[in-house]
């Protein structure tokens, strides 16, 4: 393993980054060595942790609970976020918020039209004094990216963001670049409708483990919002709260939550469904699949359970599929929409695998 | 270049298609295309099975191969047109169509169109069909000779019968209530004639039942998501299975269950494979009994006449209907057996013929109780009795004579041909009109011959003697089959006036015949129906200090004689039946030789006469003593019918509730002791489900355990939120994985959740980390409970149990406990729907 990869370090930039600028906040995660989770966490550690950093961010955004929840079930699923929706409702904030309550470098990407793919990945200049190539580490070198409205950016400059993240290496002059972990990318995207935007083709859109909808706040929450935003953002009242260690121990114990058979057949049976719909062009891919129950093992964990139940993968499926799945063009003329379809296919597929056990223990 | 494209399927022309679905349509088909003729097949097998039992009413087998046509072009025609997909309405349309052309091919080819389309002419002979039909039903008695009127509605009906099992089986997908149809016909033989269904009726339509059944789960209709995975040979093996030993538990009840000696139809209701239960429903089955070659049933009786006694049961008076019946009399005019008394219609002045005879009836059963004319006392009697003055006759209250022994005397005034002639000619205006009544159809031959019989006759008596001697007389012959073979059989008017023709007949008609002209040469009458005296057995009998004869009576012996009113008299019996019974003293003419002893058929009469035998021992009990039985009285106890019929039906209505107490016995047990193999916490979770099913809470397709219960917490269990989603605010110290319960164990909200936690763990969670235990040994179940306590799971459903009660509505409960819907056969198949076709964990 490269020593360099965990040594990067960008341009201290503070926070938050003007717009339209690439800013790193890099920090060496603590010190050296691999951030494995050495320090073994309890569950009862994993529980105070996951409820405190929700808390935060919900004092931040006012009624979106079930975002913030999504959010930290992404994050601790290694996966990383897609948030969809108009300018205003807060998609940025959200992942400003996330970011920032975990104590760990972030880098804020706001993609315009003219943004080069250097730009994020680093680009390697010759240093006259050490008669050298060196790496100059781009935006994307950060534990948490925030990709602000990656759907303004030209295909070029997206496609180089999408391959760091599934590779969480960066490749330039023939020389890979790890990235740090944890590595999570929130990236946020107005609808396609909207003028000056690059729809992310389908390739990229299945890198990103979950999709959601920020979807504007109800009536209380939109007055509290008014009061508390008025004259200085909370976000400034934001502590961070995990480290990065932490959050790396949480992970390896959403890792070590345990798939029964019942539930990976479970999750494959609903892929299958996706994939002989009628109405849908393009069903769940293998990788969705993996992502799903990664997701699922996830909200297990902060669902304090040690095991994957299928409720965790119902709970995560609209997230996690929706936004991979094409519908037939009929099917779209006529107002349906994948998370329609992914509800009716759940709807119809028997969960449990006990009703055949039962006529076992009947025996 | 053109071979490539003469090669290519024409859909690749057509566009771009998704390859994925062809494969599900390319399965379902063959599968379906059998589904029709399978299916025809067994309606078939069960249709013509069960209507083999109606060779129990038709003489021969030669209607059956126009109802195996019949039936065969309509359900060759229903599932043709099923296999070319035809809509089921369209389909059961062209059966009746086919039905339709073949009933005129095989009836009414001459008048119709290429022998298959009907036209006005056909019509016609329809009609001239149905009023011989309807004549030989109404007036035959079974078995009737199947002529064209009867094989034609046999075959109509069971046409339209296979075409309505079809419907129900196929078109509607209910296969088992296509059991209705077969019941029609099975109803036909079983009403009209006991016994009468036989064993290859009963085979026949319970196989084809089966069949339908078993194929009615095999091609069940497509419905839900996974229609192709649910359908198994094991299912049509269950079905069959199933229903076959309902069909045995139900051939081993017929065995228990008496069946119905009173009502409608005594022995109607019985399949009777093993035994004769005889009875004497008047009229109606006289003619069968005459008929049984082993004679049906025994009754035994001693007394200290000096000859033979007839026993009479009722009489017949009214015979302005149809057929003839016993007038309805309704409870006013039955006074109770207590009051029985002498026989107010009769002038007890002169001389007084007392007899005292001991009967017993062993395995007769009949409502009404056979005594020899006319009772003035019965002692010894079980059960209530009533007794009707008018009539003489002794009725059953919710009893009948099967198993009795009792004596009865009986006086009568002594009757001789001087007596009867000194007769006042009017009859009494006390008496009930009804004996004198005819009905104005009485044909004209009857009072011709009346006129022609009675011509010379100046006397009452003398007008009776020259009708039972015009009857007796040579031109008459004595025949059991000839009214039979010649459609005249039964009772009624026109039935009468072909017996005139005819001259041959048994004794309803010649008693019917003398009884009818007797009321038109004015004197009252009315037919007696019951017991010719029978057979002397040859042993002896104490009675009230004498030996007397025993005699024996069967079915052979049934009989009906008339009984003609003479004022001061009376009721006189005659008999106008040649070669049955005897003669009375008084009704023989001084040139005539009397009783036709001298036919060669008068067996009945022979051995009759014997004189008393002197007194032997001399016991002073009035009660008789056997000294030589033929053989004890049947096994078979007389116990309470109306007991055992309802103890079936409540066997049957509770069948549901044993199934599911078994189930849960079962459960139970599992979860007390849980043996290798067996998983307590998939036990108390199916519980859940039936419980939560039994009261309206069912399962869906996609239910996770949490939805489920949770949709369980937002109705019946209401009392808190379930842990289903991820709370935002984990519960603090909430250390062990699924411990976060608001709300005790002891809380129906609670319960539920320790059932959920339990289920959990067990299915999803890993197998070692189960909380309760820490793996000791690689154990695979859970911890086991000390001896004597509950297991908390069964604690668990208890709460849910009261808690589901407690919030449902008084109805809802009912039916939970009592015909728990998860126990329904019918509510099987939607709960065999959510099952996945995926196999249990490890």
């Amino acid at each position: 393993m490269d020593p360099q990869n965990h040594t990067l370090t960008g341009q201290p930039v503070p926070w938050p980054a003007p717009a339209g600028s690439v800013s790193t906040n890099g920090r060496a995660p603590d010190g050296s060595g691999p951030v494995t989770a050495q320090t073994l966490m309890t569950a009862d550690q994993f529980q105070d942790l996951s409820r405190r950093i929700l808390t935060s961010i919900n004092t931040v955004i006012d009624g979106k609970a079930r975002a913030a929840e999504i959010a930290l079930t992404v994050l601790l699923a290694r996966g990383h976020l897609l948030v969809e929706d108009v300018p205003g409702v807060g998609k940025t904030l959200l992942a400003k918020t996330l970011a920032r309550t975990i104590d760990c470098s972030v880098s804020r990407i706001q993609f315009t039209p003219d943004l080069l793919p250097s730009d994020i990945t680093g680009v390697s200049i010759y240093n006259q004094s050490t008669q050298n190539f060196e790496f100059r580490a781009g935006a994307v070198f950060a534990n948490i990216v925030i990709g602000d409205e990656i759907n303004r950016a030209s295909a070029k400059t997206q496609s180089a963001l999408l391959e760091s993240m599934e590779e969480h290496r960066v490749t330039t002059d023939g020389t890979s670049h790890r990235l740090p972990e944890p590595f999570m990318v929130v990236a946020t995207q107005n609808p396609i409708e909207m003028e000056g935007t690059y729809p992310l083709p389908e390739a990229q859109r299945d890198r990103f483990m979950a999709r959601i909808s920020m979807g504007y706040p109800d009536r209380a929450s939109e007055i509290d919002m008014l009061s508390t935003h008025q004259s200085v953002s909370p976000l400034e009242a934001v502590r961070s709260i995990a480290t990065v260690r932490e959050v790396a121990a949480m992970m390896d114990i959403v890792d070590a939550v345990y798939v029964s058979s019942a539930v990976k057949e479970y999750i494959v049976r609903l892929g299958q469904a996706t994939r002989e719909n009628t109405q849908l062009r393009l069903g769940a891919s293998p990788r969705a699949l993996l992502q799903l129950l990664r997701a699922a093992k996830a909200h297990a964990a902060l669902d304090q359970r040690n095991f994957v139940v299928p409720d965790d993968v119902v709970t995560m499926a609209d997230v996690v599929l929706a936004h991979r799945l094409i519908l037939e063009r009929r099917s779209a003329s006529t107002g349906q929409t994948a998370s329609g379809v992914i509800a009716a296919l759940l709807d119809g597929q028997p969960v449990s695998p006990a009703r055949s056990t039962r006529s076992g223990v009947q025996r | 270049m053109s071979t490539d494209t003469s090669q290519r399927p024409p859909s690749d022309g057509a566009g771009p298609r998704t390859p994925r679905r062809l494969p599900a349509a390319a399965i379902s088909r063959p599968r379906l295309s059998a589904a029709p003729w399978a299916m025809a097949g067994a309606i078939f097998v069960a249709v013509v099975g069960t209507s083999l039992g109606l060779n129990g009413v038709l003489r021969g087998w030669s209607w059956l191969i126009l109802v195996i046509l019949t039936v065969a072009a309509v359900l060759l025609t229903t599932a043709t047109a099923r296999s070319l997909r035809v809509p089921q309405a369209g389909a059961q349309l062209l059966g009746l169509l086919a039905l339709i052309a073949v009933l005129t091919e095989l009836f009414f080819s001459s008048s119709a169109v290429l022998g298959l389309f009907p036209t006005k002419d056909t019509l016609d002979a329809l009609g001239g069909l149905l009023r011989q039909a309807s004549d030989t039903i109404i007036s035959g008695a079974a078995p009737v000779f199947p002529d064209t009127g009867v094989v034609f509605v046999i075959c109509a009906g069971i046409g339209l019968t296979a075409l309505l099992v079809d419907a129900l089986a196929v078109a509607l997908a209910m296969p088992a209530s296509s059991g209705l149809g077969l019941l029609a016909i099975v109803l036909i033989p079983a009403l009209i004639k006991p016994d009468s269904l036989g064993i290859p009726g009963f085979l026949g339509g319970a196989a084809g039942y089966l069949l339908i059944l078993g194929f009615g789960q095999w091609y069940a209709p497509p419905g839900g998501t996974d229609q192709a995975a649910t359908r198994s040979t094991g299912q049509f093996r269950r079905a069959a299975g199933l229903a076959a030993a309902a069909v045995v538990i139900t051939a081993l009840a017929a065995l228990l269950v008496p069946g119905f000696s009173t009502g409608t139809f005594p022995q109607g209701s019985h399949l009777n494979a093993f035994g004769k239960v005889s009875g004497l429903n008047p009229m109606l089955t006289l003619g069968n009994d005459l008929r049984q070659p082993g004679g049906a049933g025994k009754l035994v009786y001693a007394t200290d006449a000096s000859s033979g006694l007839y026993l009479r049961t009722t009489t017949l008076e009214d015979f302005s209907g149809r057929s003839w019946e016993p007038t309805v009399r309704d409870a006013t005019q039955r006074l109770d057996l207590s009051a029985i008394g002498d026989d107010k219609s009769t002038n007890l002045g002169g001389d007084l013929l007392t007899t005292i005879t001991v009967v017993e009836s062993s395995d007769f059963s009949t409502p009404w109780l056979p005594v020899p004319y006319a009772p003035a006392s019965v002692s010894g009697l079980a059960g209530r009795w009533s007794w009707d003055p008018e009539t003489l006759a002794i009725e059953g209250i919710n009893t009948t004579s099967l198993q009795q022994k009792y004596t009865v005397r009986s006086v009568m005034p002594a009757l001789t041909s001087s007596v009867l002639s000194q007769a006042a000619q009017a009859p009494p205006k006390a008496l009930d009109p009804v004996f004198m009544s005819l009905p104005k159809d009485t044909p004209d031959i009857v009072r011709q011959r009346t006129g022609d019989v009675t011509a010379g006759a100046q006397t009452p008596y003398e007008k009776a003697l020259a009708i039972q001697n015009y009857l007796r007389g040579p031109q008459f012959s004595y025949s059991e089959q000839t009214p039979v073979a010649n459609g005249y059989d039964g009772s009624g008017m026109d039935v009468l006036a072909k017996f005139l023709q005819v001259k041959s007949g048994y004794c309803v008609h010649f008693s019917a015949a003398m009884a009818v002209m007797a009321r038109v040469a004015g004197i009252p009458s009315r037919i007696a129906v019951g017991y010719a005296p029978g057979q002397l057995t040859g042993a002896t009998v104490s009675l009230g200090g004498a030996q007397v004869n025993e005699y024996q009576v069967d079915g052979h012996s049934a009989h009906a004689w008339p009984e003609l009113y003479f004022t001061g008299l009376g009721w006189v019996p005659f008999e106008p039946t040649p070669g049955r019974g005897q003669v009375p003293s008084y009704a023989r003419l001084p040139g005539t030789p009397g009783a036709a002893s001298g036919r060669p058929d008068d067996s009945l009469n022979s051995g009759l006469n014997v004189p008393a035998p002197s007194s032997g021992t001399g016991s002073a009990s009035p009660t008789p003593v056997v000294t030589n039985a033929s053989g004890p009285p049947a096994a078979n106890a007389a116990a309470p019918l109306w007991l055992s019929a309802a103890g079936a039906t409540l066997l049957l209505l509770a069948t549901p509730l044993l199934v599911r107490t078994g189930k849960r016995a079962r459960r139970r047990s599992t979860l007390r002791t849980a043996g290798p193999g067996q998983i307590p916490e998939l036990a108390a979770w199916a519980e859940l489900e039936e419980l939560a099913y039994d009261y309206g809470m069912p399962t869906a397709t996609g239910d996770t355990p949490r939805t489920f219960t949770a949709r369980l917490l937002r109705g019946p269990l209401r009392g808190g939120q379930p842990n289903v989603r991820l709370s935002p605010e984990p519960g603090p110290g909430a250390g062990t994985a699924g411990t976060a319960i608001s709300g005790g164990p002891e809380t129906g909200p609670g319960a539920v959740r320790v059932l959920l936690t339990a289920y959990e763990q067990r299915v999803y969670g890993p197998a070692e980390a189960a909380p309760e235990e820490p793996s000791a040994g690689g154990a695979d179940s859970p911890a086991k409970e000390p001896e004597g306590t509950q297991h908390p799971l069964l604690e668990a459903l208890a709460v849910v149990h009261r808690a589901l009660r407690a919030a449902s509505t008084p109805g809802r409960r009912l039916r939970a406990e009592l015909a728990p819907p998860s126990a329904l056969p019918w509510n099987r198949g939607s709960r065999a729907a959510n099952r996945p076709p995926s196999k249990p964990p490890g």
